[in-house]
């Protein structure tokens, strides 16, 4: 890399307000868990709300991010570290978040379906959803309808995501989505499904609110759904 | 915070957007090879056919057509000359190449960057060669222009995957049969310097390309160096005619390197076999490399190999058919015997279009000849049709090819690193190996990344446009011509070849023969 970053030290401390959230945007992007979690105790000893912490500082950082994972700028593995980089800021944040009653990003409850023990796929939604700023429950492979409602009754998330690789597994999406209508617990849930065998058409057909295409896809879908469910 | 220093490498997104932007990674000037050759006759078989091409040279033999010096020359080595028919004591021509001919040599190029070496374990990846017609998507297929022959060129210059400038890399034909040559071998010095191919289609054309390198290189580094080599066709079968002998000599007398290529359409130019083209094939290029050795003993010589199968329904060529990997396979490990550079490959193809039959044909070919283990690979981007057309599309696929072969070639890491077993237990059972350290300190140059695949998912395809390969080609190829510039070259040396071509070109007049 270049030699003019080499040869600087930052003190993040000494910078003004601007330009250590342009450093965190930096940070974030570069993967650094550690300045990220400096950098947002700084703020927050400097009188800023956890909420304009997250939406100027993380949030921000971790659009640029967004935006150059999609121009194939940035590469999975950097995203996932910028994504943990974020978890850690969010690690403070978040209690902070609960107790001023600001509201959420989002929280989501994601599993793989019953008989699908694929879940690489599924883990990188739920790095990328963290990197939005979701709280995200993981519920691991191979999950029943009793199960995923166990997880909704615990978490009451904002939306419950599902996954499956397989042809002979995705179908048991409508199964789950069918309990849910029966249960009539259907409309309080964002559901978003994913995974290669899958389609528009298919999200449609078994009920789902929407088809993901891929992990960032699944991100941005997710906050702009919750975002019109608490603008609504 | 002192590791912090060390660590805030990446420079946030301005950083790696510069850094990744840089997609056109320099390379190094030839590929060099780390795995084992492929070879599918055993030493009998082999043997059987070197056997077999003495018989053809002492029984047969080869015609030397319309060059009574050629003949002299043979005469007095001590074959039996009859007419224009030549006739080589069995084991004659081998033991004269091995006497002088190198087993590898430099091929000078003005930037030294690029001087690349041909022979032993390494590739040179060289442009096609040759077609009069050209075509993309926008303009269609035409006939090839001056303009075309600089594009094709700046394009080549800008792939890193190929290591040549090529030669005849579309023939200009607005431009006078008996002076295009000018302005073909000006386009190569000025618009690249990658090291190039010479003229050979009459051996004043071959020495004027030779005049113009002693005014880019110097008379006595000419004199002294290979810093072209120039492909010389025999006109198989078993026939070398006067226009490709004429530049053979004019070459090996200024110690520039020749490429003696049996040009076999098997069928209709050689047995409908594998093994008796593959007899011919050495025979030829036993007489032809033969030759060049005694004009001047140590003038690098290439065994060349172009093989293809014609029809048996048409007579119309074929290409990426098992039958010419065979002789290919066979020819390089008998050029390896012999102990000289194997020319032979590319990515040929009959296809007329950019499209499935031109990408599996040429990756056919293209694999064959890299594990086969050829040193010089003419054609290896934009041919199509046969080498009728040069494809501005096609070239942009093929350089993609180009980029992927050094990885092949280095084979295996077994290095700690390669072995991995660090990720492997960080990363323990059902877990993924995206965030292990491992892979990010290797993720950047793990795996190969095409420039024209689409890997994205259905959607993200339907939304960029739903482009197949081809526009997708178009576009990086007009991108590439609007982002060229040209190497540095010394305006004296620049202005020394303009009067050049401008007095020679005024010293006779057009013709179109």
């Amino acid at each position: 890399m270049s030699e003019e970053y080499d040869d600087e030290e930052i003190i993040l401390s000494e910078l003004p307000d601007d330009e250590l959230v342009e450093q965190m945007h930096d940070d974030l992007y570069d993967g650094l868990k550690d300045e990220i979690i400096e950098g947002t105790e700084i703020l927050l000893s400097r009188g800023w709300s956890a909420e304009k912490v997250l939406s100027e500082a993380l949030v921000g950082g971790m659009t640029i991010v967004g935006i150059d994972f999609r121009d194939g700028i940035l590469f999975v593995p950097e995203v996932l570290l910028a994504a943990n980089a974020m978890k850690g800021g969010m690690g403070i944040l978040r209690p902070l978040l609960a107790e001023t009653g600001a509201k959420p990003i989002g929280k989501m409850v994601i599993g793989t379906v019953k008989g699908d023990i694929h879940d690489i796929g599924k883990n990188l939604v739920a790095m990328m959803l963290e990197g939005a700023g979701f709280e995200v429950i993981d519920i691991g492979i191979n999950n029943s309808v009793e199960e995923y409602f166990a997880a909704l009754e615990e978490h009451k998330p904002d939306v419950l995501g599902m996954s499956a690789l397989l042809t002979t597994t995705m179908p048991y999406m409508k199964v789950v989505i069918d309990a849910m209508t029966e249960k009539g617990i259907r409309d309080d849930y964002i559901v978003l499904v994913g995974g290669a065998p899958l389609n528009e058409e298919f999200g449609e057909a078994v009920g789902a609110t929407a088809y993901c295409r891929d992990a960032a896809t699944a991100a941005s879908t997710a906050v702009e759904l919750v975002a019109q469910k608490y603008a609504a | 915070m002192s590791e912090r220093k060390g660590r805030r490498g990446g420079g946030g997104r301005s950083g790696k957007r510069a850094a990744r932007q840089i997609s056109q990674t320099k390379q190094a000037a030839y590929i060099e090879r780390n795995i084992p050759y492929f070879e599918v006759l055993e030493e009998s078989g082999l043997a059987q056919i070197e056997y077999n091409a003495d018989t053809v040279l002492e029984e047969i033999g080869i015609e030397f057509r319309d060059d009574p010096e050629a003949l002299q020359i043979l005469k007095d080595a001590g074959a039996d000359v009859q007419g224009e028919l030549v006739r080589f004591p069995r084991g004659m021509c081998r033991s004269i190449i091995q006497a002088s001919a190198p087993k590898e040599f430099t091929q000078h190029a003005r930037n030294p960057e690029n001087s690349t070496i041909i022979g032993g374990k390494r590739t040179v990846l060289v442009p096609a060669y040759g077609s009069p017609f050209v075509r993309d998507l926008d303009g269609g297929r035409r006939y090839a222009t001056i303009e075309d022959f600089r594009n094709f060129v700046k394009l080549a210059y800008m792939s890193p995957g190929l290591h040549h400038s090529g030669g005849t890399i579309c023939e200009p034909v607005d431009l006078p049969v008996n002076k295009r040559h000018f302005d073909m071998i000006y386009s190569h010095i000025k618009y690249s310097d990658k090291p190039f191919m010479g003229s050979v289609t009459a051996p004043e054309r071959a020495q004027d390309t030779v005049d113009m390198c002693k005014i880019v290189f110097g008379d006595e580094f000419v004199d002294n160096n290979a810093v072209t080599a120039s492909l010389i066709n025999a006109n198989s079968p078993m026939t070398f005619d006067d226009t490709m002998l004429g530049a053979a000599k004019v070459y090996a007398r200024h110690n520039q390197a020749t490429v003696v290529s049996p040009f076999i359409l098997a069928g209709a130019m050689s047995p409908v076999t594998v093994a008796g083209t593959a007899t011919q094939i050495l025979a030829e290029a036993l007489a032809g490399m033969a030759f060049v050795q005694l004009v001047n003993p140590g003038a690098p010589v290439v065994f060349g190999t172009f093989a293809a199968a014609v029809s048996m329904q048409t007579g119309a060529p074929t290409f990426g058919t098992p039958e010419p990997s065979l002789i290919l396979y066979t020819a390089a490990a008998l050029a390896r015997r012999l102990g000289v550079p194997f020319r032979s490959g590319g990515g040929l193809n009959a296809s007329k279009i950019p499209d499935a039959q031109a990408a599996y044909e040429s990756a056919n070919t293209l694999q064959t000849a890299a594990l086969a283990g050829v040193n010089f690979m003419l054609h290896t981007a934009g041919w199509l049709e046969g080498g009728l057309v040069m494809s501005y599309e096609k070239f942009i696929l093929d350089a993609d090819q180009a980029n992927m072969m050094p990885i092949l070639l280095k084979g295996v890491d077994m290095s700690e690193n390669g072995q991995a077993m660090d990720a492997m237990r960080e990363t323990g059972p059902g877990n993924h190996f995206l965030g292990a350290t491992h892979t990010q300190a290797n993720f950047e140059t793990a795996f190969y990344r095409s420039t024209i695949a689409d890997n994205n998912s259905f959607e993200q395809w339907q939304e960029d446009g739903e482009l197949d390969a081809t526009q997708r080609a178009n576009k990086i190829y007009k991108q590439m011509l609007a982002d060229y510039e040209a190497p540095a070259l010394d305006p004296a040396i620049d202005e020394a070849l303009v009067e050049y071509m401008a007095t020679r070109k005024a010293s006779f007049p057009d013709k179109d023969y």
